[in-house]
């Protein structure tokens, strides 16, 4: 087996931080250059406040927002380790004995079973 | 009526043109020159005719076709030109503006309209291009009490992530500007940044319907990223790899969409969400907040988040391409390149006319097949975002709460039930290793 070295490997993904750095180079100019050519007057300082279909805002902009749904979230954050974790299972399937997958089934059985359980609670308490 | 300003004198004229030559010719000999060979000093300069080419055997070659191709294709070959030109930016931008327009044109079509239609000599062709003028000569008006360096990043942000998601898709063979082991991961990853520029973008701008609209914008591709990562598990388990391009080659026979229909069909509604397109529009959704998350945009920053939002939705359906349909694969439709042409030159009569370096560019790097790749290529990626515009003339907004109801309880179920058909496939022997090829 051939070992590379981290910076070697890292060295690979060098183009895409490059092109991220390329699209921010080409395309700060354009705001540059639309801030030269654009009209800029003072105008009156109702022209500088947020939108707020033609009110005057009420309050701050950044409040406090009661977003629904917050278990959600907290599936979230189980589901997406657990959908990196079936990739490092999923990536090498072909090379695994078949007995590979029995560990990975009970995973999956555990991750509903929570999933399930979590589900019925809510279903039980209206909590979404 | 005096056509010429009456202070008009010709000596002066020629006089400021004569002072503008000079200080352009001082300017580029002083400040220029120098500095392009600084910049050429740390750039590795390729081999010609046996010598190490430096920059003043470049001005010397430029007369010569034949020594001055091979230096067009060594830059051909670099990643700078990979990355400004065809597989990156270039290209992406491109099929992005194409889309802009096809999609105004379609959309009017399917409501009875007509459309763009008096901006240019034909079918208003070039409203496009009157837009981006409209767009750059525009004001730019930051709300008040602002987050300003926030603000004025977050467009910018925005494209730079459309960009870096372009970069990973394999686009002929060979022809890709980031070739990573773990392309796929690498595509969540950047996936990952279009909420965090997103929120960031509505969290500064201190108004209220972009921070309700950032935080539906958050809150729709965190809950589809779920579902869109588990969509393509089947995908990377039948084929063993995580790189783009090797998933792209191993459909040289049969697209994985005949096998896998169902992880397609979860992927390509997850797209939809991830790329806030109706049915799925309920970060921008223009009759409950004003603009979503664009409502304090304006000016060119408008237009960099809209260059941005078609760059994504190219490199989605360009992903769908690639991991469902085969990619680059499919018949050979371009001819064969009269190679005679070439290495003999064109007679006639008394006259034969020879380009010496045209055969190795020809050979190597624009070959047929890279050309038949690239059609085949973008044929298939215009299908898919040809059925990614259609349901904005066909479906209505759904509800947010419709909405998460579909994303975690059917599209993860049906994500796993595509896992399983997978694995069934793999382990009844009808793919992988032994099975069909």
């Amino acid at each position: 087996m051939k070992f590379k070295l981290v910076g070697e490997i890292a060295g690979n993904y060098s183009p895409i931080v490059l092109m991220f750095g390329f699209a921010i180079v080409a395309m700060a100019p354009a705001l540059i250059l639309s801030r030269m050519i654009s009209p800029r007057k003072k105008g009156n300082p109702v022209k500088f406040l947020p939108m707020e279909c033609g009110q005057v805002p009420s309050g701050e902009g950044r409040t406090h927002f009661m977003m629904q749904y917050y278990p959600y979230i907290l599936m979230f954050v189980v589901f997406d380790v657990m959908a990196i974790f079936m990739y490092a299972w999923g990536s090498t399937l072909l090379e695994l004995p078949k007995s590979a997958t029995l560990p990975m089934l009970g995973f999956l059985a555990i991750m509903f079973g929570a999933m399930a359980f979590a589900l019925y609670q809510s279903g039980r308490r209206r909590i979404w | 009526m005096s056509v010429i300003a009456p202070d008009f004198k010709f000596s002066k004229f020629i006089q400021s043109l004569i002072s503008d030559v000079v200080w352009f010719v001082l300017i580029l000999s002083l400040i220029g020159f120098p500095l392009i060979m600084m910049i050429l000093f740390f750039i590795p300069m390729p081999v010609i005719d046996g010598e190490l080419l430096t920059p003043f055997l470049a001005f010397t070659y430029l007369a010569d076709p034949s020594r001055t191709l091979p230096i067009v294709q060594s830059f051909m070959m670099t990643d700078m030109f990979k990355i400004m030109a065809f597989p990156g930016f270039g290209f992406a931008a491109l099929l992005a503006a194409g889309t802009i327009f096809v999609e105004r044109k379609m959309l009017a079509k399917l409501q009875l309209r007509v459309g763009p239609f008096y901006c240019g000599k034909f079918e208003g062709i070039l409203q496009l291009m009157g837009d981006g003028l409209k767009l750059i000569s525009k004001e730019i008006i930051i709300p008040a009490k602002a987050d300003k360096p926030i603000f004025w990043a977050a467009p910018v942000l925005f494209v730079a992530s459309a960009a870096a998601f372009v970069a990973l898709i394999p686009v002929a063979p060979g022809w890709v500007v980031a070739d990573v082991d773990m392309g796929l991961l690498a595509v969540f990853a950047v996936i990952g940044f279009f909420p965090i520029v997103t929120i960031l973008s509505a969290w500064s701008a201190n108004s209220k319907f972009p921070f309700i609209g950032g935080i539906r914008a958050l809150f729709q591709m965190v809950s589809f990223e779920i579902p869109l990562i588990l969509s393509l598990l089947g995908v990377v388990m039948v084929t063993g790899t995580l790189n783009l391009s090797e998933i792209a080659a191993s459909q040289s026979s049969f697209p994985w969409i005949l096998f896998l229909p169902v992880g397609a069909i979860v992927f390509f509604i997850t797209m939809l969400a991830e790329l806030e397109r109706i049915p799925f529009d309920l970060p921008e959704a223009e009759s409950e907040i004003v603009a979503g998350w664009l409502t304090e945009l304006s000016g060119m920053m408008y237009g960099l988040v809209q260059l941005g939002t078609y760059l994504k939705l190219y490199a989605f359906a360009a992903l769908f391409t690639v991991l469902f349909l085969g990619g680059w694969n499919g018949p050979m439709i371009v001819p064969q390149f009269p190679m005679e042409l070439v290495t003999e030159g064109i007679t006639l009569g008394p006259i034969t006319a020879k380009i010496g370096g045209l055969e190795p560019l020809l050979t190597q790097l624009i070959t047929p097949e890279m050309i038949n790749g690239v059609l085949m290529f973008v044929l298939k990626t215009v299908g898919v975002i040809f059925f990614i515009l259609l349901p904005r003339g066909v479906f209505p907004r759904i509800r947010v709460d419709m909405l998460l109801n579909l994303g975690w309880h059917k599209l993860i179920g049906l994500a796993f039930i595509n896992i399983f058909i997978a694995l069934a496939l793999v382990y009844a022997g009808v793919l992988g290793p032994g099975g069909l090829q």
